[in-house]
């Protein structure tokens, strides 16, 4: 595995020392340790020390440390030598990076004060201190959010007072610095202590980003008394202060919050309205489902199909009144919406009372009823049978729309009868759509299919066509049965149609029908069956043997150019040994020697078999 | 309150109600019907981008950004000029004329207060350090995976985003397409029985790292930054052949190491793990924790268990044809195996439940962009948000750490260490170069 390209001799001893680390991990680190530690101090390339301090990071002790602390003033191995530094847990390492605060400066002294940073070491805040004030903003600004890292009472204090009298250039760090010491005081128990350092940020000269974090932190760490403050976020005409409270509104905890937040709905605007609706949604309580409902029923309408649209999640069997009312109402929008949440809407019992309600309902409540139990797949089929046959032809096509969705195998032969001696002539094309819905979600499709197979033998030729392309679209043994049928009928329009959607049929099964249909001694459909079988060839997942199977049958079949022009595309697609072998003896063929040859070539160069195919072409050629 | 939480239906409602615009700079809130008939948006309201570091993968990500009417692109980020050219050349036919600024450092592009949110499509060294510079410049981001180098960054990043306020949208595409949701969702619901196995395929078992070539003349910095280019990583002399930036420094290797053909793998489970894992966490309703047991690989097998003893399975072979990034969930009841040509196979047809489940081949991060726009608006969190990308990648570096120790480890998901464990605990963080920062 160790593989760097270096000269062997100076890289022997390194690889020994990995070898024996590889094979065995969990041996003494000490007897690991030394040989890495002596590469460190001999003259060995920087590339070699480099890695090595990779290795150390994981088996090195405190006994490395000295040779890792005197890489960091070196430019090229001091990020090396951290690497290895901030990883082992020895309070040697926290020294030494302390002591090289004195010996390293530039960015060496940066990577320094950041890997004291992310070891969080308490002892190095004297020192972290007096850097906050160096000339260089780069030097000063990690020092200080190195403190806020560390975050003990001594750090917190200096970056306090740094806060009011830092440097401009370093605000935005010192704000950072604060803001990471409420978070440690918050997850202390410091509530008090951290919302008050939250605000000394907001109300201090830093960068926006710095406040607006610092206002997210100050409204959780008040809980549920930090609502006025976040409600205060929302009513701003700032987006980017709207946006931290949008995200304080779904983090923020403590009792009845999600009441105070919907109080809070009317002391902001429509739009704010809508998107504090939304993050109460993704808080997820149900104690905004009273405000909800109410808010559903008037106002804009972007609130009202926001509070729709959480509803779905949170809404419940009570909220089935109200939003049937919106659904039935004026408001198409709005009247979507809320057909769309009671589609989705939650809760043991919302089935029951919708089904419930089918049987007594009247007018739009009664369509938007029958709607939702095809929209749900309601087990309701005495309303909607009744329905089918209403003199309301509203009534029937939403019902013949629901029971394709809800239609069991015992029922398909209903929507058979209606699609081959529909009631009323509207009802035809609303039936068959029906009947295509409900067979293609059948689970047993195979049982499906032969009612189908059945129908189409008393089906008039106008629904005939139909019929077959819902054969086509579930698939299966029955139903690719029942188009070889209709392909090799006599019946002229049963050909067409038949051929024409067995060129579209969707698994490979239909291979062997298409081939039959393409090599029968007669019929019109030939070449259209043979481009149906190459396509087969051409797009579908098989195993290399049998596409390369199907290519050759494909290419015995055509009789003309054009479709070998599109079986050598095939050879092309799917380079193997055995498509190379077709390509080249499909240079033989004068009118197609040009195309074979570059197809033979390409699957030659993708297979890297250029030069057998070399031979192969000149052998062709003899 | 978590983060993750409960989510309405965001895409919808800021269809139905926005139409268009930043919801929040809006007057009010638009009833679609109120829009123009051509759904045109004024550049006012419309998400400002920048983009950093648009290679092969950001070009394509970028192209989606550009299909969406309420995204105007405005710069380009990059170390290489070659690519900075070339993406400002692709914005300024966009939009038809001459405005996509250039930068080389992507601090400059970040200080714009025009910008409201960053495509960082960097290669991996960078991800996680960008996106917390961006989120501490105030600005959204779409962040392409894998996201972090290790365990540390992924917290971090985490960690940042809450603290930050901003919206993080992992490029876990996949979380945003219907065959793959389906899935999870089987397996999420108990519609598979009791979960017992879901399985990923990591593309890569070896650990790795990126390590220090023999030095070549480097080119003018106006062409090439190298400084720049190396970022957080350690200091090492220009090679051109480090210059792949998908694979440089991927993290999840811990060996320094150079290949012969060149290439730098380095990812370990990474490459696809930070994609089928993080589908596995999603199936095992595990996106705020991840397994806490890791074996190291058998029989072309890495086998992790979670808490309640479902097991995390990372193979390479034995999958069905369905495509590349493959995941299958196995139950007491069923199981369901899914990839990228959209299609996915049950055990058993009722499992579909008389639903349609739309087949989308070529797993397009359209959806996906779409998504983290939509929560840009709404400040809710994108299905790659930063919470679950982060545990979906704490457990591929994890995976990557029992593999470089070549022994089981254990994962304590609360306090994120291994316990007991020094040589686990060492590897899940490294020192980033000066002057970065996380």
């Amino acid at each position: 595995m160790f593989e760097i390209r270096f000269t062997l001799n100076s890289l022997a001893a390194v690889i020994l020392a990995v070898n024996c680390m590889l094979v065995s991990p969990t041996t003494s680190m000490a007897e690991e340790e030394q040989p890495l530690i002596d590469l460190l101090q001999s003259d060995a390339p920087k590339a070699q020390k480099a890695i090595t301090c990779k290795k150390l990071a994981v088996w090195g002790t405190a006994k490395a440390v000295p040779s890792l602390a005197a890489l960091l003033p070196d430019p090229e191995l001091t990020s090396w030598a951290r690497i290895a530094l901030e990883a082992i847990p020895d309070p040697a390492v926290d020294n030494a990076l302390r002591q090289a605060l004195e010996q390293v400066e530039g960015r060496a002294l940066v990577g320094v004060i950041n890997s004291i940073g992310v070891r969080r070491d308490p002892k190095a805040v004297g020192n972290l201190i007096p850097l906050t004030k160096n000339a260089t903003a780069e030097v000063a600004s990690v020092a200080a959010v190195a403190l806020g890292r560390i975050g003990n009472s001594k750090a917190t204090a200096a970056l306090r007072q740094a806060l009011v009298d830092g440097p401009d250039a370093i605000r935005s760090a010192v704000a950072e610095g604060c803001i990471l010491c409420a978070e440690k005081l918050l997850a202390n128990g410091h509530a008090n202590e951290a919302t008050q350092l939250y605000d000394e940020v907001r109300a201090a000269d830093v960068p926006k980003q710095r406040m607006v974090e610092a206002t997210r932190g100050a409204i959780l760490a008040r809980g549920a008394d930090g609502i006025g403050l976040l409600v205060a976020q929302l009513k701003s005409d700032d987006p980017v202060i709207t946006s931290i409270g949008l995200m304080a509104a779904r983090e923020l905890s403590g009792a009845n919050v999600t009441k105070k937040l919907m109080a809070a709905l009317t002391k902001v605007a429509p739009d704010r309205q809508a998107l504090l609706i939304l993050a109460m949604g993704d808080r997820g309580d149900t104690e905004a489902v009273p405000a909800l409902l109410d808010t559903v029923q008037n106002g804009p309408t972007g609130v009202r199909i926001a509070a729709l649209e959480v509803l779905q999640r949170l809404g419940n069997v009570e909220s089935i009144p109200v939003l049937l009312s919106v659904a039935a109402g004026s408001n198409v929008e709005v009247a979507a919406a809320a057909k769309a949440s009671l589609k989705s809407l939650p809760g043991d019992g919302v089935d029951a009372e919708l089904i419930a309600r089918l049987a007594h309902a009247q007018g739009a409540d009664r369509l938007a009823l029958i709607e939702l139990v095809g929209l749900r797949r309601l087990d309701a089929l005495p309303p909607l049978l009744k329905a089918v046959d209403d003199t309301n032809l509203e009534i029937r096509t939403a019902a013949l729309i629901a029971l394709g969705e809800v239609a069991k195998l015992d029922n398909v032969s209903i929507l058979i009868g209606r699609v081959l001696h529909p009631a009323h002539a509207q009802d035809g094309p609303v039936a068959l759509k029906a009947l295509q819905a409900a067979c293609i979600r059948m689970p047993d499709r195979e049982a499906s299919a032969e009612k189908l197979a059945t129908a189409l033998a008393d089906a008039p030729p106008s629904a005939q066509g139909a019929i077959l392309e819902t054969l086509t679209a579930m698939g299966g043994k029955k139903a690719l049965q029942t188009l070889r049928a209709a392909a090799n009928s006599d019946d002229a329009q049963s050909q067409d149609t038949a051929t024409r959607l067995l060129g579209s049929w969707m698994t490979v099964d239909a291979g062997p029908v298409l081939l039959e249909l393409a090599t029968a001694s007669d019929g019109p459909y030939k070449v259209r069956s043979l481009r149906g079988y190459i396509r087969l060839v051409r797009q579908f997942l098989m195993p290399d043997a049998q596409r390369a199977a199907m290519c050759a049958k494909a290419w015995k079949a055509a009789q003309r150019d054009t479709e070998r022009k599109l079986v050598l595309q095939v050879m092309q697609r799917y380079p193997s040994t055995a498509m190379l072998q077709m390509a080249v003896e499909a240079t033989q063929i004068s009118s197609l020697k040009k195309e074979a040859t570059e197809v033979a070539l390409a699957v030659a160069k993708k297979t890297n078999k250029q030069a057998e195919v070399k031979k192969m072409l000149e052998n062709a050629q003899q | 309150m978590s983060r993750q939480t409960k989510r309405v239906n965001r895409r919808q409602f800021v269809k139905t109600v926005a139409g268009a615009g930043t919801l929040l700079a809006a007057p009010q809130v638009i009833p679609s019907s109120a829009l123009g008939k051509d759904g045109a948006i004024p550049p006012s309201e419309r998400i400002v981008l920048g983009g950093i570091g648009i290679g092969n993968r950001g070009t394509y990500d970028l192209g989606c950004f550009l299909q969406q009417p309420d995204v105007q692109f405005v710069a380009i980020c990059d170390v290489k000029e070659k690519r900075r050219v070339a993406v400002k050349q692709i914005a300024d036919q966009k939009y038809n004329n001459s405005d996509c600024d250039k930068y080389r450092d992507f601090r400059e592009l970040l200080a714009r207060k025009d910008i409201d949110a960053v495509l960082i499509a960097t290669g991996p060294n960078w991800h996680a350090t960008a996106a917390i510079h961006a989120a501490r410049a105030g600005k959204d981001m779409y962040c392409e995976k894998p996201c972090t180098k290790n365990i540390s960054q992924s917290l971090l990043l985490a960690e940042t985003m809450r603290r930050t306020g901003r919206v993080f949208q992992a490029g876990t595409q996949r979380r945003n397409l219907p065959h793959f949701a389906f899935a999870c969702e089987l397996a999420r619901t108990g519609r598979l029985g009791k979960l017992r196995r879901v399985y990923a395929h990591p593309a890569g078992m070896t650990s790795k790292a990126s390590g220090w070539l023999p030095p070549e003349n480097a080119p003018p910095i106006e062409e090439v930054d190298w400084d720049m280019y190396l970022g957080p990583a350690a200091w090492r002399p220009f090679n051109h052949t480090m210059l792949n930036g998908f694979h440089f420094e991927k993290g999840g290797g811990y060996m320094g190491c150079f290949e012969e053909s060149g290439r730098f793998t380095g990812g370990g489970v990474l490459e696809w793990g930070s994609h089928c894992v993080d589908l596995c966490q999603w199936a095992a309703n595990a996106d705020h924790t991840a397994p806490v047991e890791y074996n190291p690989p058998e029989n072309g097998q890495i086998v992790a268990t979670y808490a309640d003893g479902v097991q995390l399975i990372l193979r390479e072979k034995d999958w069905l044809p369905l495509g590349s990034c493959p995941v299958r969930f196995e139950g007491d009841d069923g199981w369901i195996e899914t990839g990228d040509s959209g299609k996915f196979v049950l055990s058993s047809p009722a499992l579909l439940a008389g639903r349609t489940v739309e087949e989308i081949g070529g797993y397009p991060a359209t959806f996906h962009v779409r998504d983290f726009l939509d929560c840009v608006k709404t400040r809710s969190q994108p299905k790659g948000n930063a919470d679950t990308a982060c545990y979906a990648h704490i457990a591929c570096h994890a995976a990557n750490i029992a593999l470089y120790l070549d022994r089981k480890i254990k994962f304590d998901p609360v306090l994120h260490e291994f316990p007991d464990d020094e040589q686990a605990n060492r590897l899940r963080g490294e020192a980033l170069r000066a002057p970065w920062r996380l």
